[in-house]
């Protein structure tokens, strides 16, 4: 299973992710993203990020699946040391992440089923994939990803003709494409209106349930979060400073993380 | 710190603002033929000035920057963004400034040295009661007044003055030479207005090659090294994109050579690399071509570069995420984003290029181009007339065509 990996074995069963002391500095402005972020995740568990903007979400996520360079810190993926993969042992660890974005960052001038079918790049050989082809098996995966988040009938649609919450279920597709064992979803839903912002959320939801995807979700609304999340992490400035059940904050923690100034808002 | 750097800045800009204004003004007076104590055979050379002279010169300038800097912002101040104040932002008064006046010559003789020590407030700024700030910004409430009432406005209308002046004399624009020797290109306008075709297909049979076979020679030259030069730049282009390339410092390394190359190459011009791909592969639409590759190669280049530099990076990232490599990043998140402004530019040079052919037949380059400038020193200017219209028809119809292409495209 673990090519080129340079992880060792561990000598007993260990949780599905594990990040330990993980520090993030960006170089310019010596801005302290994260500082001594340590947790770990069971294999299917709902994980839910809150704390304001600016407060890290976005950097914990994508250092997981190192977009981004952690400065110092551990990361293990079932027990395999990502922090120590060489890039192109991390491109092929990658192809087990999926990841959802606020933007959804598809391919605005391609059509749907290209969009999809780009979540298979990493399992294919390169020079097939520049002259445009993939295997038929992926095509047929193509189609039974969009049907799952019913968007079967707009497989040759370009992808700037959807909606938003039609675009970020693409976004979901591709994602599901890469048949993940976990997906990282940042800020899902926070360009959506409330209405769709649970459709999209059940769609990721029912990933975790039915195919026992372990789910880390970026939230912006604490009752969302309070909804979809087994568990919730709050960052405050980089720092973990809550981890627990949703039923475990109270008023106090609230204002702890948000702030004195902040009132709950409720998306129903 | 940033007030001793606007301070010394400043100074500068000031110091190079009015020399310059000074040499300027001495050119004019020259050219003008008021004043030769210049090398009369030139027009621009250094003064032949004695000792004495250049000092009367160089304290000429320090004297009028010094006057510029004491009343009101100079322009080398505004630029920097930085004024003498009074007493809670007050303008200074006359008295003031007189004083500050006198008072900068004694700090020049002490080589700066209150600035040095306090560049907000020096010693001589302080016992008048001025100091030296950042301007209020422009949303502030602070009246200014109009441009054509402060030193720098003031200034600033003079340099542009001289400048055009200056330009207008090197250029030795002679309008009444314009007008009173119109009646000398009548015979080339009676020849454009009685174009003659009779080379039109029947080949010249001095220069072997019909109006036609040049006209073809000269668009599939120019096609063929459209093509070209978008081939070699389309994968250049993203080596010279600074969101791609420059991500490690060998990717730094190579985004700098890129970017350097096109920058170099593009700044010749394609009239310059004909006369030596012509004296390299032999006169005719080979050297031409070749001009045209090589100029393409880097004006495309550098345009696909900064295409490539304004995508959307969401899709980059998306894709990076699912395990894709480099190539396929670049196949399905960047190529589909700059496609439609790859075309659209792509369309334009090949208008630049056909147009280019004709110039570069100058030096060797063939095609079209050569029968215009064969004909024109043989001073048939029948015969350059129909030439000039066969040609003027042909680009109407390419550019309304690429026009229309790229409006359909982007």
């Amino acid at each position: 299973m673990r090519k080129g990996g340079a992880g060792s074995a561990p000598p007993f069963s260990m949780p599905h992710l594990v990040v330990e002391n993980l520090t993030k500095i960006y170089e310019r402005g010596k801005i302290r993203a994260l500082s001594n972020v340590s947790f770990s995740v069971e294999k299917g568990e709902f994980l839910v990020l809150i704390g304001l903007s600016g407060s890290g979400k976005s950097t914990l996520l994508r250092c997981i699946n190192r977009l981004v360079e952690p400065t110092s810190g551990r990361i293990f993926l079932n027990g395999v040391e990502l922090t120590k993969l060489s890039p192109r042992a991390m491109r092929r660890m990658r192809r087990k992440i999926g990841m959802v974005f606020q933007q959804f960052n598809l391919v605005k001038r391609a059509t749907v089923l290209q969009n999809v079918l780009a979540g298979r790049l990493g399992y294919n050989p390169t020079i097939p994939t520049l002259l445009g082809r993939f295997p038929k098996e992926d095509i047929r995966r193509a189609q039974v990803c969009l049907e799952r988040v019913g968007l079967l009938d707009k497989m040759y649609v370009r992808a700037d003709q959807l909606s938003g919450g039609q675009q970020q279920r693409v976004g979901i597709a591709r994602a599901l494409m890469q048949e993940p064992e976990l997906l990282l979803a940042d800020e899902p839903v926070s360009a959506l209106d409330p209405a769709t912002s649970h459709s999209v959320m059940q769609y990721i939801e029912q990933i975790n349930k039915e195919d026992g995807v372990t789910v880390i979700a970026s939230l912006h609304f604490l009752s969302l979060a309070r909804r979809y999340g087994q568990r919730i992490i709050a960052l405050k400035a980089g720092e973990k400073v809550f981890d627990g059940k949703p039923g475990e904050i109270d008023d106090r923690k609230f204002k702890e993380i948000y702030g004195e100034e902040a009132e709950e808002v409720e998306v129903r | 710190m940033k007030i001793l750097r606007a301070r010394l800045l400043s100074l500068t800009l000031d110091l190079f603002l009015w020399a310059y204004l000074l040499y300027s003004g001495f050119t004019l007076y020259y050219l003008a033929e008021l004043w030769t104590p210049w090398r009369p055979e030139e027009k621009l050379v250094w003064p032949a000035l004695s000792p004495w002279e250049w000092a009367v010169v160089i304290v000429g300038i320090v004297e009028v920057v010094l006057l510029t800097r004491s009343f009101g912002p100079s322009l080398g101040q505004r630029v920097l963004g930085v004024h003498l104040v009074g007493e809670g932002g007050a303008r200074p008064t006359l008295a003031q400034s007189l004083a500050h006046f006198g008072f900068s010559h004694l700090e020049l003789l002490l080589l700066g040295g209150g600035i040095w020590l306090n560049p907000q407030t020096p010693w001589h700024e302080r016992c008048i009661g001025l100091r030296f700030e950042p301007l209020p910004p422009p949303e502030s409430a602070v009246r200014r007044p109009p441009w054509y009432r402060t030193i720098y406005g003031l200034t600033a209308l003079l340099l542009v003055a001289m400048t055009l002046a200056l330009g207008w004399r090197l250029t030795e624009v002679d309008l009444q030479k314009l007008i009173r020797s119109a009646s000398k290109s009548l015979r080339i306008w009676r020849g454009l207005i009685h174009p003659s075709f009779q080379y039109l297909v029947q080949p010249d049979p001095r220069i072997k090659l019909s109006f036609l076979d040049g006209l073809v020679q000269s668009l599939y030259m120019a096609l063929l090294a459209t093509v070209a030069g978008i081939i070699v730049a389309f994968p250049l282009s993203f080596a010279g994109a600074r969101n791609i390339a420059a991500r490690s410092s060998l990717g730094w390394l190579f985004y700098s050579l890129t970017r350097g190359f096109f920058n170099v190459f593009r700044a010749v011009e394609s009239v310059f690399w004909a006369s030596i791909f012509a004296i390299w592969v032999g006169f005719g639409p080979f050297a031409g071509a070749m001009a045209l590759f090589i100029h393409t190669l880097a004006a495309l280049g550098k345009l696909f570069s900064e295409q490539v530099e304004h995508i959307d990076p969401g899709p980059v990232e998306a894709l990076t995420a699912t395990g894709a490599n480099l190539f396929q990043v670049l196949r399905y998140a960047v190529v589909p984003q700059v496609i439609p402004q790859f075309l659209a530019f792509s369309l334009y040079r090949w208008d630049i290029n056909l147009r280019m052919a004709t110039v570069v037949a100058l030096v060797g380059g063939g095609g079209i181009g050569q029968l215009l400038f064969e004909y024109k020193d043989d001073l048939q200017w029948n015969l350059v007339g129909g030439v000039i219209i066969l040609f003027m028809i042909t680009v109407w119809i390419m550019d309304y065509v690429s026009g229309w292409v790229r409006e359909k495209i982007v």
